[in-house]
This record gives structure tokens, C-alpha cells and sequence, in this order.
């Protein structure tokens, strides 16, 4: 007999982790359900922006409203998750200054601190961006890393209780006379949950189908490319009606250039890639931005999929903003026992989920506070580790914050990826806390592979190790990382990534 | 300076090349800007630069190929960028030996691949789409990229044969003709006789 819990969770991304620890905070027994690992889908394939909201106070007041709120949560709850990059909204001569004007008077309707600088101070600061501007606004927009993010949301959630399953999928929703009362795995098990809550991203809309509820989702592609260097320290977007390509964020020692915006169609989901001619696209527009970017050394192109849900004919959906939409299928379809939290951004994941966790507790008669708009995340609790900081380590402490205490660095301080410097160390935990099937999920987890080489270095002492942590072979562990190396260096193989992946061939497949 | 062959590369192809034709009596310069994959992951048989110095190659360490002057269907000199216009590297004979695109003898951009010094006719798919194969453990068809020759081996350039220009190693394009060392010296021997 499995075990019944009050809520089980499906998908593994930002939304379905924030809304567990949301859960678990608030005493209740929880399970998410993963089909694969966790950041799989969109909340590992985006821009890594914690939007201040400045992107969308023209087009969008309570969008806006909701990014500066959970902006400022986000700084200090996940400090160790954000950098403070803060962002420019740049103006070309073919942008006009009208555009601008409305951009400030509306930030600060919304309650975001947008002030207008001189161009030539906007130049000191980021002396790479287009030195034809005409004018620039200072934004609190920053930099997140969405990996960490998710993963501290699923550590906190664990260590109060809450249960993980992942690479399992949900084959069906198990209903009762016409309530939803769990789920069945693919493996053939059914789990019992009071509350059953869709937080699958795209993937929401197939789920909903099984238990006879339409939810009308139209999957958004966004193709990104990640440059070899940082350069820019500020978010930089243009200040214009949003458009494609026109946000580069630093991330770590990348950058980040995105994104497009393509209908695609829900089939096509499953296998995500950047093609040639949408990186033609960001090239095209990233270089009005900043203009080196046409020679900088492009390390790979990847997309993810923004779950966007057409309006609801039926009105009555709580669909709360144009972003965030909550959906109570017992008001709305007359199938109790089943909630769908979707739309939203990453930035506000927090807010999503802890409206989430009200409409359960309100299913299940609770009225336990929600307490994540202060509580501090794993390893941004700001206890700074005393180590006498040798290099090794001051990466896995960027990473990871105080984690870095549950690490033992006197058996594997040794350095695997040298690009990221993960060690061995670090490699054990990882496998420890979430749980790895191969080099790919040790990736969202450590940054492993991730750098400069994207792994054309490190992946066979990478795999040696794993393989040792996890008793399989280490060839199927290589051949596996550097097909999905291989996904995204395609679409922009030519010049100094070209370079790079006669270099990953010959030394892999042992050509020379 | 003049020589009867100059080489430009100083990987396994290239060194190769100028050890077995220096042995045979030939007076060799070899280009050598820095190590090769080749060389770095110690692929046999090379010789390394020390060994071709004490064979009397000229080795030009450090140093690369810029631009190669042809004069009609023939190269009469190769500038490096050390050297520069001043002392410009002549020979009888020139081999192309800088690799393909990790020691950049072939460039490439979005549309375009290229050899830069002599700017030799390079095979390639015009469609860049097609450079790659999606499963990485497949055939990579840019592997195949490269400079074009006649069948008697001497590089294409423009669509004429260079008569005194040859390639070897990775830089050639499947299909094209290696520069043959055996041939090269007994015809050389033949004329000294």
C-alpha cells in the first residue's frame, strides 16, 4: 500500500518546486512527480533574468507589479542564486525617444526605480554595448542562476519533509467518481493524493486531457545563444515595444543573447533545438545591442518552451493576471481534487506557487500562513563557511553558499572540470542530494561541462568518476553528455565553435 | 632565403614531411606556429622539432604563414609574420600543411570557409546546415572539408593547378592528392642523379 499524501505535485521545474516547498513549509505531506530530472524543461532552457518588470510596464501594469515585488523577495531569499547586475534599457537613433519617456512614466507607476542616464555615462559603465545610443535607463533587473534556484527550492522542500520522484512519469490521473484522488506512474504504481496540482509547464495541457479537463496552451519556443565571455556586467535590453533578440544577461563568465518568440507545435516540445536561422536572427539583433558581438566566440544555441495558455472560455478561471494563471478545475471543469498552476515567469515562480498552496489549503480546510516571501533558501542563508577558502572550493561556495559544509573536500578536493572547477567533492554531493542518471543531470546540478570546453576536456574523467558513484560504464556516460554537447554546438558551427568541435571529435571519439 | 622545399605547418603532416625530406638531402624550412592536436595527443609517427633542427631543417618556431605570393601558375614566396616583407621565404617547392579548422588552416564564418594563406579552392557544402551531422557519433561531413588539387596533387587555386604547391595532412579535402613524399624524393634523387 503507497503511501497518500495531501498534495502531489507534478513537474519538476521552478513552479512545481517553488509550490512543494510552499507545501512542505506549511506542514503539509507532499510529493513532486518528475518525468525526467529536475530543470529538465523551460526552467533550465531561458535567459537566467530576474526581471525588475521594466520589460513589461508599458504592455503589462500587473505583470510589472508582480516581477519588482518578487525581485526584491527573490534578492534576499536566494542571494546566493542572484547577482545584482542591475539592467540598461538602451535607446538607438531608429528607437526614437518617445518610446523612452513612456518606458520611465510607467516603471514608475508600477513601482520600479527606472532613472535615465546619460549616454555617455551608460558607455563608461558598459563600454561594450552600441556606441550609437541616444539614451539609456537604469533598471533593478538581475542576473539569475535557475538551476541553483530550483535546486535550493527542492533541498528546503526535502529537508521539511517533502518527498521526490523523479524520472517517473505520470501515466494517468487517477479518479474516483469524477474526482481526481492521484496519480498512476508509468512504472504502474498508484500514489494517492487529497490534491492533485499540474505544474508541468507545456506539458500541463496533455496531463489535464487525461482527466477530461481542455486547458487551451499554445507552446512558445524561445531560442537563446551563449557567448564564450561576459561581455557586459549590466542586463542590457533595448528600450523599445519587446521584440526579438533584445536582452543579453550576464551569467557567471557567459553571456546569454534571447530570445525569439515562435508558435510551435505541441508535438514538437519534446525535442527542443535552436535552428540555424533563429541564430541568424539573434546575431542580427544582438549585434544592435552590443556589436562585438558578431566575433565573439559563441559557445552553443538552446531553446526552451513558454507554456502560455490562450484566454479561457469560460471566464471563471481565477486567471488572476496575464501571466500567472491558477486553475481550480473543480469550479471551472467539475472535476475536484485537480488545481493547474501555470503560465508565470521564473521571476515569479514564488508568488505562483504560494497561490497555489493557498487554493490547496483551502481544498483541504487549512489555513496555515505562507512564510516563503521570507524564509531564506538553502545556501542563501548567509552563513558564510569557514574554510581557509583555497581555490578549489571558492567556486563550489559561489555555487552552492553554506551547502558547501555537507561537502568533503578532504576526500575529493581534487578538481574534475576545470572550466567550472567542480570537484569530486562536489560531484558526491550532487549524486547524494538529487539523485543523477547521467553527466547531463550531474550538469544542472554542479555547472559540470558547462564552461568554455562544454566538456571536451573533462567528460571522460567526469564520466570515470560518475560511473564510479553510480556503478555503470563510463563510455555510455561520454557518448551520451557529448550528443547532448553536440545539439547545441550544431546550429552555430562555424568560426572559433567550429574550432572547437573538430577539437571534441578527434579527442573523444579517439580520431587523432 | 631560398630553399628547395618550405613547408607551412608544423604538425604531424607537416613534420613528418620535412624529416623525410631533409633526410634525403633536401634543404627544408618548416612553419611552425605551435602544437598540433596531433602532436599534443602524441600521434606517431612525428618528429619532433629539436630532431629536424639536428637533420639541418630551418624551423621557424612560433612563427605563421600570412600570405603566400604565386607569380603565374607557380608560388614564389611565402611571407610569415615574423619575417615580414623583408625577408620573404622562397623555395622550389611549397607544401600546405596547417590543418583544418582547429589550427586554422581552414577559417570559416556563417556562410564561407576559407584558406587563408594562399587562398586555395576549399571543398565545401555552400548550405551550412548540412557542415554537421546531428548524432555526434556519426560521420561529421566538415571532417571532409578542405583544399582542392588536381589528380597530380597540386592545390587549386582560382581553379588552376599551382604547379609547385602541394598539400598534406588534414587540410586536404576528401578526394583530393596528398603531397607523395616517395615520388617527391625519387624524382629529386633521379635529378641529382
Amino acid at each position: 500500500m503507497l503511501k497518500e499524501y495531501d498534495v502531489i505535485i507534478i513537474g519538476g521545474g521552478i513552479t512545481g518546486a517553488a509550490t512543494l516547498r510552499d507545501c512542505a513549509l506549511r506542514g503539509l505531506s507532499c510529493l513532486l512527480i518528475e518525468r525526467g530530472d529536475i530543470c529538465d524543461g523551460a526552467s533550465g532552457r531561458n535567459h537566467g533574468l530576474l526581471h525588475s518588470g521594466a520589460r513589461y510596464a508599458v504592455t503589462d501594469r500587473e505583470g510589472a507589479e508582480e516581477c519588482i515585488r518578487e525581485n526584491r523577495i527573490l534578492r534576499k531569499i536566494a542571494s546566493n542564486c542572484v547577482e545584482q547586475t542591475e539592467g540598461l534599457f538602451i535607446s538607438l537613433p531608429e528607437d526614437g525617444l518617445d518610446y523612452q519617456a513612456i518606458f520611465i512614466q510607467k516603471c514608475h507607476e508600477a513601482g520600479i526605480d527606472a532613472q535615465a542616464i546619460d549616454p555617455v555615462e551608460a558607455l563608461r559603465l558598459e563600454p561594450a554595448i552600441n556606441p550609437r545610443i541616444i539614451g539609456a535607463v537604469k533598471v533593478p533587473d538581475a542576473a539569475v542562476d535557475p538551476f541553483r534556484l530550483v535546486d535550493a527550492h527542492i533541498l528546503d522542500a526535502r529537508r521539511h519533509g517533502a518527498d521526490i520522484l523523479k524520472f517517473t512519469a505520470v501515466a494517468s490521473l487517477v479518479k474516483e467518481n469524477g474526482r481526481v484522488v492521484g496519480v498512476r506512474t508509468s512504472k504502474g504504481d498508484a500514489i494517492r493524493g487529497r490534491v492533485v496540482v499540474l505544474a508541468a509547464g507545456i506539458w500541463t495541457a496533455g496531463l489535464a486531457r487525461e482527466a477530461g479537463v481542455n486547458i487551451g496552451m499554445m507552446p512558445s519556443k524561445g531560442s537563446l545563444i551563449i557567448f564564450g565571455h561576459r561581455v557586459a556586467n549590466h542586463v542590457i535590453n533595448r528600450c523599445r515595444k519587446p521584440a526579438n533578440a533584445d536582452i543579453l544577461v550576464p551569467g557567471d563568465v557567459v553571456s546569454v543573447l534571447g530570445t525569439t518568440s515562435d508558435k510551435v507545435p505541441i508535438e514538437t516540445c519534446d525535442d527542443m533545438h535552436a535552428t540555424p536561422q533563429e541564430v541568424e536572427l539573434l546575431l542580427r539583433e544582438g549585434e544592435q545591442l552590443v556589436p562585438s558581438l558578431a566575433h565573439t566566440r559563441i559557445i552553443r544555441a538552446y531553446a526552451g518552451v513558454r507554456p502560455l495558455v490562450v484566454a479561457d472560455p469560460a471566464g471563471d478561471g481565477r486567471n488572476v493576471s496575464r501571466g500567472i494563471v491558477l486553475l481550480d478545475h473543480e469550479t471551472r471543469d467539475g472535476v475536484p481534487g485537480l488545481i493547474t498552476i501555470t503560465g508565470g515567469k521564473l521571476t515569479t515562480a514564488r508568488l505562483m506557487a504560494e497561490m497555489a498552496t493557498d487554493l490547496v489549503c483551502e481544498k483541504l480546510g487549512l489555513t496555515a500562513r505562507c512564510e516563503t516571501a521570507t524564509r531564506c533558501l538553502p545556501g542563501s542563508e548567509g552563513r558564510k563557511p569557514q574554510f581557509m577558502d583555497p581555490f578549489n572550493i571558492r567556486a563550489a561556495i559561489g555555487r552552492h553558499g553554506e551547502e558547501v559544509s555537507r561537502m568533503d573536500f578532504d576526500n575529493g578536493g581534487e578538481i574534475v572540470c576545470e572550466c567550472e572547477q567542480v570537484t569530486r567533492a562536489e560531484i558526491a554531493y550532487a549524486v547524494r542530494e538529487f539523485g543523477v542518471r547521467n553527466v547531463s543531470d550531474l550538469r544542472r546540478h554542479t555547472r559540470i561541462g558547462m564552461g568554455t570546453c562544454q566538456g571536451s576536456f573533462c567528460i571522460k574523467k567526469v564520466a570515470k568518476v560518475l560511473a564510479g558513484e553510480l556503478g555503470v560504464d563510463p563510455e555510455g556516460l561520454v557518448l551520451d553528455y557529448l550528443q547532448e554537447r553536440w545539439k547545441g554546438m550544431t546550429p552555430v558551427l562555424w568560426g572559433d565553435t567550429l574550432r572547437e568541435a573538430e577539437y571534441m571529435l578527434k579527442v573523444n571519439r579517439n580520431e587523432i | 632565403m631560398k630553399f628547395d622545399v618550405v613547408i607551412i605547418g608544423g604538425g604531424w603532416a607537416g613534420r613528418t614531411a620535412a624529416g623525410r625530406l631533409a633526410g634525403a638531402g633536401l634543404r627544408v624550412c618548416i612553419v611552425s606556429e605551435g602544437l598540433s592536436l596531433a602532436v599534443v595527443h602524441d600521434k606517431a609517427p612525428y618528429s619532433c622539432l629539436a630532431d629536424l633542427q639536428n637533420k639541418g631543417v630551418t624551423v621557424l618556431r612560433g612563427d605563421r604563414a600570412v600570405e603566400g605570393i604565386i607569380a603565374g601558375d607557380r608560388v614564389s614566396a611565402v611571407l610569415t609574420r615574423n619575417l615580414g616583407k623583408e625577408m620573404p621565404l622562397e623555395a622550389d617547392t611549397f607544401i600546405l600543411a596547417t590543418g583544418k579548422f582547429f589550427s586554422r588552416g581552414l577559417l570559416s564564418d556563417m556562410t564561407h570557409i576559407w584558406e587563408p594563406v594562399f587562398g586555395a579552392d576549399v571543398a565545401y557544402d555552400a548550405d551550412r546546415t548540412k557542415w554537421a551531422d546531428p548524432e555526434f557519433s556519426f560521420h561529421q561531413p566538415f571532417m571532409d572539408f578542405g583544399v582542392r588539387t588536381d589528380k597530380a596533387g597540386h592545390v587549386l587555386v582560382s581553379g588552376r593547378p599551382v604547379m609547385n604547391l602541394y598539400a598534406a595532412g588534414e587540410i586536404l579535402a576528401a578526394g583530393s592528392k596528398e603531397f607523395d613524399t616517395d615520388s617527391f624524393i625519387e624524382e629529386y634523387e633521379h635529378r641529382i642523379g
